[in-house]
């Protein structure tokens, strides 16, 4: 080993050492180095991500995800979803992602975001839906997972994984990004059983409150969306993934309680009308 | 006009009474305001475990109705959807456990468990990457032009409201 070597794998050892990694987490690592050509590549795949690569992750996740339920049938309840979260993301501090949202064809009651810009709602969760500003609330919580790269980072520290470096061998294009969409879905499986680190829902509602606030919206959207989940038993069928992987609605509303005294003023209209315009069709299917 | 036709334009007809509805109680002893505003004259303060009819919503606020013809607001925060005495009931139809107003629904049997389309962690755990899905995703993809549209029809407008941290305290910048 060269004296330049021997320095580059002393920090990096130290850096996971201070860092408080695993033994998981540092079997991972060095597993890395073995398999991605050595120290120095596998180092340069933990730099952050571009945005071009945080996409193309978004992409392999939102596959993943959709290949667990398809979308709604709907098309114009699709497109209004698109409008509004795009309304909501252009308040965001990455108005400029490629943002897509689509409702699927679940009955259980859940949202996702998936990096660079992907966000699902659950069928069963426009159903608890009164308005718009809840919607608007929802995707709101949703695009703040997004500009906060909540599941890009829990999805790098999970595995200490080479996303970056996924296919370089490949032929074609495609060819790579079919490794990637493989590579990612173990990890993707997880991460979205698991959940989220807490902290990052709490903060992820104080934004979606503001985003929607910001987007002129009557800002108590998400909060009338968490009061009638609260009022709802965790242990409903429909609500078992959500309460897995997310903080008690009674937890969200009180953590989310200080914050609402600084948007108390905002008023903004609800759009009822509209949102049950764009969800008769919905509503009137069975569960 | 057969008369499928007829009962669907009843069903349309009625949504917007349907939604109106819907069930609560307070979850402590609330102060019944009759504005909807914190420094409005306090009507009188209900005990907890009032039975609520919610009319109508408004920011923090629920315009309530009770038992006894009393009406007024309360915050959205001490009211619990449903109905005080019962349990909310698990593995059905969470909308009738809650006790959500009279939402239109065909179904009101008890709940059939099976043929539920589901996202739930086995569906998860099986799931193979759809790509063809991903695209039609992308297909209904709406432009800042479109989401501006929006806005504009429903005289939504912007506004600076900056971030707050778990004290409630704003944040100066985020990013």
């Amino acid at each position: 080993m060269s004296p330049a070597r021997c320095v580059l794998v002393f920090l990096a050892l130290s850096a996971l050492v201070l860092g408080g990694c695993s033994q998981q987490q540092a079997d991972a690592f060095m597993r890395n180095v073995n398999e991605s050509g050595g120290l120095k590549q596998t180092l340069t795949n933990l730099r952050e991500p571009t945005q071009a690569e945080e996409i193309e992750i978004g992409d392999g996740v939102a596959e993943t995800l959709l290949g667990a339920r398809p979308l709604l049938d709907d098309p114009e309840l699709q497109r209004y979803v698109n409008a509004v979260g795009m309304w909501v993301a252009r308040q965001s501090e990455r108005p400029d992602l490629p943002w897509h949202f689509g409702v699927n064809d679940s009955d259980h009651i859940n949202a996702f975001a998936a990096p660079g810009g992907y966000i699902i709602v659950t069928k069963g969760m426009m159903k608890q839906l009164r308005n718009e500003a809840e919607l608007a609330g929802v995707l709101g919580h949703e695009v703040a997972h997004v500009t906060q790269k909540h599941h890009l980072k829990a999805l790098r520290k999970a595995a200490l994984i080479n996303l970056l470096s996924a296919g370089a061998a490949a032929a074609t294009a495609e060819s790579r990004h079919a490794e990637l969409v493989q590579k990612l879905s173990g990890p993707t499986k997880e991460l979205y059983a698991r959940g989220l680190d807490k902290a990052d829902e709490f903060e992820a509602d104080r934004m979606g409150v503001v985003l929607s606030a910001r987007a002129g919206y009557d800002p108590y959207g998400l909060p009338a969306v968490l009061t009638t989940l609260a009022s709802a038993d965790p242990k409903d069928n429909f609500l078992t993934l959500l309460t897995k992987t997310h903080p008690l609605p009674q937890a969200r509303l009180d953590t989310l309680a200080p914050g609402l005294a600084t948007v108390e003023s905002a008023n903004g209209p609800q759009n009822m009308t509209r949102f049950q315009q764009y969800t008769r069709k919905l509503q009137l299917t069975s569960r | 006009m057969n008369s499928q036709a007829w009962l669907v334009a009843a069903l349309v007809l009625f949504l917007p009474a349907a939604y109106a509805a819907e069930n609560g109680y307070t979850l402590k002893a609330t102060e019944l305001k009759d504005k909807p505003f914190l420094d409005a004259v306090t009507v009188v303060t209900l005990p907890e475990k009032t039975p609520v009819e919610i009319t109508t919503r408004q920011g923090a606020w629920m315009q309530i109705r009770t038992k006894d013809k009393q009406q007024g607001w309360v915050r959205m925060l001490s009211v619990r959807l449903g109905n005080p005495d019962q349990k909310p009931r698990g593995g059905g139809n969470l909308l009738s456990a809650i006790g959500i107003g009279n939402r239109p629904r065909t179904s009101t049997t008890a709940t059939v468990t099976t043929g539920v389309r589901g996202f739930s962690e086995e569906d998860l755990a099986k799931a193979a990457p759809n790509a063809a899905e991903l695209e039609k995703m992308k297909g209904f993809a709406a432009t800042a032009a479109d989401a501006q549209q929006l806005a504009a029809q429903a005289k939504l407008d912007r506004r600076q409201i900056a971030y707050f941290d778990a004290d409630g305290k704003p944040l100066k910048e985020k990013n």
